[in-house]
């Protein structure tokens, strides 16, 4: 059982106070865990297919050719055509998600020309785009890549400034110089021109993108951490630890980290915020991930070219308010719980 | 070496340029052309301010050098002439800047007499002088511009003063006649204007060179607008072709950087055209009151043009693509009917081939492979691509069936994905690579592709070969040969077509020509839009055809095709009037047919 020190079981507690704060934590995590598993709430394949007695999982791994079912192609197999086929001839059975379209399906016939208003008949819930693939099944695949994305940047992003802000609070002196003046110079780098050279050059994946995101990101939590380590590197107990001998990784990993931690932690959330939205304003200017990937972005970019199909502006702008909202929340709700001053009082 | 051979080279040249002058061969048969028919409106009236838009100011007003190859060039060469024309329905050649030319028996000469009356923008007079001054200017390092440099050197090798109304053009290799007049015809260039040298590039950006056709820069407010003024005693206002055109008095270029505002500024009267291919714009923008009040109508214009080869250009330099088995089946593997039927409405139609709409050039038996799965099978199956992996994606050795197409316009994503579905269907995977246009270019030239999603724009009387399908330009970068076409029955009927002379023969080779490159299987035709569709508000009037079989925009201001419009002063007065209050007459939808092919 993992033991919390009383000041951080302190803080856990004044966090559960927070009503909003609270809630929307665990909403967001439910989301972010639901979106994990997004295969199974919107997919073109099927959660399960009872066919001649054998039971069928077709959601993960490999793809299932029609000719499996007896149908005869070799693709894979139209689980919705087939859910028809199957109950009308009684020989079978086919469990669809709820959301029976995945993020690349382009739901096209004939003579219908995309995009589609939103639906229940057809089990579009939002609507298709432009291409005539499900909104709503792509602002989920969109919501888990965006949360991934930002998450990975924020490790990555802390890793790195937090150590480099670290130790430039803790040494001092010359490196502490050299670096302030190196990070000055690094975060006047317009990285939105980088990008878009980047982009022009080499078409960015998801590892390529979070990389050059970091390689600009790591520069604006060094700051914070560089004061609060010099103030923290000033106190007795640090004092005393370097007396008896500790090491100097010890000292900030053991000892100046954890009392600095409260900074870096009320910053996390707005992290996160500052991924998701950058991520939706590179793909939204088309400097962002490759086609055909489910990006909120690439949909709000669709959206505020047809505002005459307004289901897509307004399911990503409805889904990004949410989450940002979600996220601001929990981002008050941190502050204030990591607040030593429990009541403020003006004078 | 070569230093040396450039300076006795030069020397050469110019000495040739400005020697004294020769004598004209004797009988030579003069000709020129005064009877096709009109294809201005006599009832046209002159006057009025048209306004049109661009969504990017001009980087220069240069013709040629660094950045002058933007979308504005159009309106400036446009206004700079050439010696003669073709006649936009006939197609036969017409006089321009020359009233009369005479072929030389040698196939690669052809003499002009200048017309005496043309005048450049200051005033002056046109002469022979200003032709080789073109091939000086055209051939200065000072221009920074190696295309023309290249063309004006070994196209264009020679041009002969013997009067100041006579001029002889000379050309690297003989071409037919009617190709001859067009391809070594150039236009004049104002020695009195330009001062050559190391600055010509910065000091001439701004500059407002002297032209000859019917409208001059007046005005410019940069970031803002260009406004042309028509010359009031222009010299072409009373010749047979030119008569009763390019009616405006001022043609008004306002920058408007978003299409869809531009679209706004129409709606509200503030443009008197919009342009309306986009299925978008047709099918759903453009609707409502100005229409359905019969204020503003609307006009689908079918012409008859070479058509751009919209398509996917396979690079058989690729391992993978070099089993013509596997490109005749992604030609059957690309569904390019469900991308017309469903995200482009309908509106497009399926290309057949690169050389559509060269006339009898035009091999009409060559048809593009349509989408079926079983033919894509089978070929795969027979290539050796038997195995699939748990994407359902065919491989080989180890290796996937997965395919790079290089593209590049954002605009085409949802056309894409169409294709990549329906491609994975048949074991084969597309990687969609969208590039900034300039990058993919580069990419493409270089010869580093794949799959290129892209057309050539179509031009010229009859279709061109050698430049894409001929080895010489196979595995090298920076030519047009894409497709790394590299096949000995191709470039022997190429050379074979490029030495004829006479039409029969040549058209008989273009169309052995069509079949043998349909059936290397490199090139995969996708789209056409054999018509023009624009909006106007009806204060404009259009003649009795509304345009010309080559016209590629029915309300276009200058060029060739343009200028057949006016403005009917009165009649916009009422259709303002009408507008503010509320009245409506009979809404008006166009649709001609009469070059349909």
């Amino acid at each position: 059982m993992l033991k919390l020190n009383p000041v951080t079981r302190k803080r856990l507690d004044r966090f559960k106070q927070l009503r909003r704060g609270y809630w929307s934590a665990i909403a967001l995590a439910c989301l972010f865990v639901l979106s994990l598993g997004a295969e199974m709430i919107a997919s073109q394949r099927a959660l399960l297919v009872i066919y001649e007695g054998e039971w069928h999982f077709p959601t993960y791994g490999a793809i299932i050719p029609g000719t499996q079912f007896g149908l005869d192609y070799q693709y894979e197999t139209d689980y919705k055509t087939l859910k028809l086929t199957l109950e009308s001839s009684g020989s079978g059975r086919v469990i669809m998600p709820p959301i029976p379209y995945g993020p690349l399906e382009t739901d096209l016939a004939v003579g219908d020309f995309p995009p589609h208003a939103p639906s229940f008949a057809k089990q579009h819930y939002l609507g298709t785009d432009t291409s005539g693939r499900d909104v709503l099944s792509r602002i989920i695949y969109g919501f888990r890549i965006a949360m991934l994305f930002s998450l990975l940047l924020l490790v990555f992003n802390y890793l790195i400034g937090v150590s480099i802000g670290c130790l430039m609070g803790y040494w001092g002196g010359a490196f502490d110089l050299v670096f302030q003046r190196l990070i000055e110079i690094w975060s006047n780098i317009p990285f939105l021109y980088v990008i878009m050279i980047v982009a022009s050059i080499i078409q960015p994946g998801f590892w390529t993108l979070v990389m050059i995101m970091v390689f600009f990101g790591w520069t604006s939590i060094t700051w914070y951490m560089r004061t609060a380590t010099y103030k923290e590197a000033a106190r007795e107990y640090v004092m005393a630890a370097r007396a008896i001998g500790a090491s100097n990784t010890r000292i900030v990993f053991k000892h100046i980290l954890p009392n600095s931690v409260s900074t870096l932690i009320t910053f996390v959330p707005f992290s996160v915020a500052g991924g998701i939205t950058s991520l939706t304003a590179l793909d939204y200017l088309g400097f962002g991930l490759p086609p055909p990937t489910p990006s909120w972005g690439e949909l709000l970019k669709q959206g505020t070219e047809n505002l005459d199909s307004l289901w897509m502006v307004l399911s990503v702008v409805g889904a990004m308010t949410l989450i940002l909202m979600l996220v601001t929340y929990i981002g008050e709700a941190i502050r204030e719980a990591f607040d030593p001053r429990k009541f403020s009082y003006y004078e | 070496m070569n230093k040396l051979l450039f300076i006795v080279l030069a020397a050469f040249l110019s000495a040739s340029l400005w020697a004294a002058p020769e004598t004209l061969p004797a009988n030579l048969d003069w000709k020129t052309n005064l009877d096709d028919p009109v294809f201005a409106s006599p009832e046209a009236k002159r006057g009025g301010r048209f306004r049109s838009f661009i969504t990017t100011f001009p980087l220069t007003l240069r013709l040629v050098g660094p950045d002058s190859n933007g979308s504005f060039a159009g309106y400036l060469r446009a206004n700079a002439l050439a010696l003669v024309d073709i006649h936009p329905d006939t197609l036969n050649p017409i006089p321009m800047l020359a009233s009369h030319w005479a072929f030389d028996p040698d196939g690669k000469t052809v003499y002009y007499k200048l017309d005496p009356d043309v005048r450049w923008s200051d005033g002056s007079a046109v002469t022979a002088d200003d032709y080789l001054f073109t091939i000086k200017f055209m051939r200065s390092e000072h221009i920074v511009a190696p295309w023309y440099n290249n063309y004006y050197s070994n196209v264009i090798v020679d041009v002969r003063k013997y009067d100041d109304y006579t001029i002889a053009v000379t050309g690297a290799v003989p071409k037919p006649r009617d190709e001859l007049l067009f391809e070594y015809g150039l236009r004049p260039t104002p020695e009195h204007f330009h001062q050559l040298d190391s600055q010509w590039v910065r000091n001439f950006n701004w500059e407002i060179e002297p032209n000859t056709g019917p409208y001059q820069i007046a005005e410019l407010r940069k970031g803002k607008y260009v406004e042309f003024d028509r010359k009031a005693n222009w010299w072409g206002n009373n010749k047979r072709y030119l008569k009763h055109r390019f009616n405006p008095d001022h043609v008004r270029v306002k920058v408007i950087r978003d299409i869809n505002l531009a679209y706004q500024y129409f709606a509200k009267g503030d443009l008197d055209s919009f342009g309306l291919v986009a299925p978008v714009f047709w099918h759903k923008k453009a609707q409502g009151e100005i229409y359905d009040r019969g204020w503003a109508a609307k006009i689908k214009f079918y012409n008859d043009v070479p058509q751009p080869s919209q398509g996917m250009f396979l690079n058989e330099s690729d391992p993978l693509l070099a089993d013509k088995r596997v490109r005749y089946a992604i030609a059957h593997a690309s569904n390019i009917q469900k991308i017309i039927d469903t995200v482009l409405r309908g509106d497009y139609e399926r290309l057949n081939s690169q050389y559509e709409g060269y006339g009898d050039y035009t091999n009409p038996a060559v048809l593009a492979r349509s989408f079926d799965l079983e033919k894509a099978n089978e070929l795969l199956d027979e290539a050796g691509w038997t195995e699939r992996d748990r994407r359902g994606i065919r491989q080989k050795d180890g290796k996937a069936l997965s395919l790079r197409i290089t593209y590049m316009s954002s605009s085409h994503n949802d056309r894409l994905v169409i294709l990549q579905r329906e491609a994975l269907k048949a074991g084969i995977d597309f990687q969609l690579q969208l590039l900034d246009a300039s990058t993919a270019f580069k990419q493409i030239l270089e010869k580093k592709h794949q799959i290129a999603w892209m057309g050539w724009s179509g031009g010229g009387l009859s279709p061109v070969f050698w430049e894409f399908y001929h080895s010489v330009n196979a595995h090298k970068p920076q030519t047009n040969n894409i497709t790394n076409t590299d096949n000995a029955g191709i470039d022997s009927k190429i050379e074979a077509y490029r030495a004829a002379q006479d039409k029969p023969t040549r058209v008989a080779l273009a169309h052995e020509l069509q079949e043998m490159i349909h059936a290397q299987g490199s090139y995969i035709p996708t789209f056409k839009v054999p018509y023009t569709r624009e909006a106007y508000w009806r204060w404009l009037q259009l003649p009795e055809h509304f345009a010309t079989r080559t016209s590629s925009s029915v309300i276009d201001s200058m060029g060739s095709t343009g200028g057949l419009f006016w403005i009917d002063q009165e009649r916009k007065k009422a259709i303002l009037e009408m507008k503010s209050d509320n009245e409506s007459m009979d809404p008006l939808l166009i649709i001609d047919e009469s070059w349909r092919r």
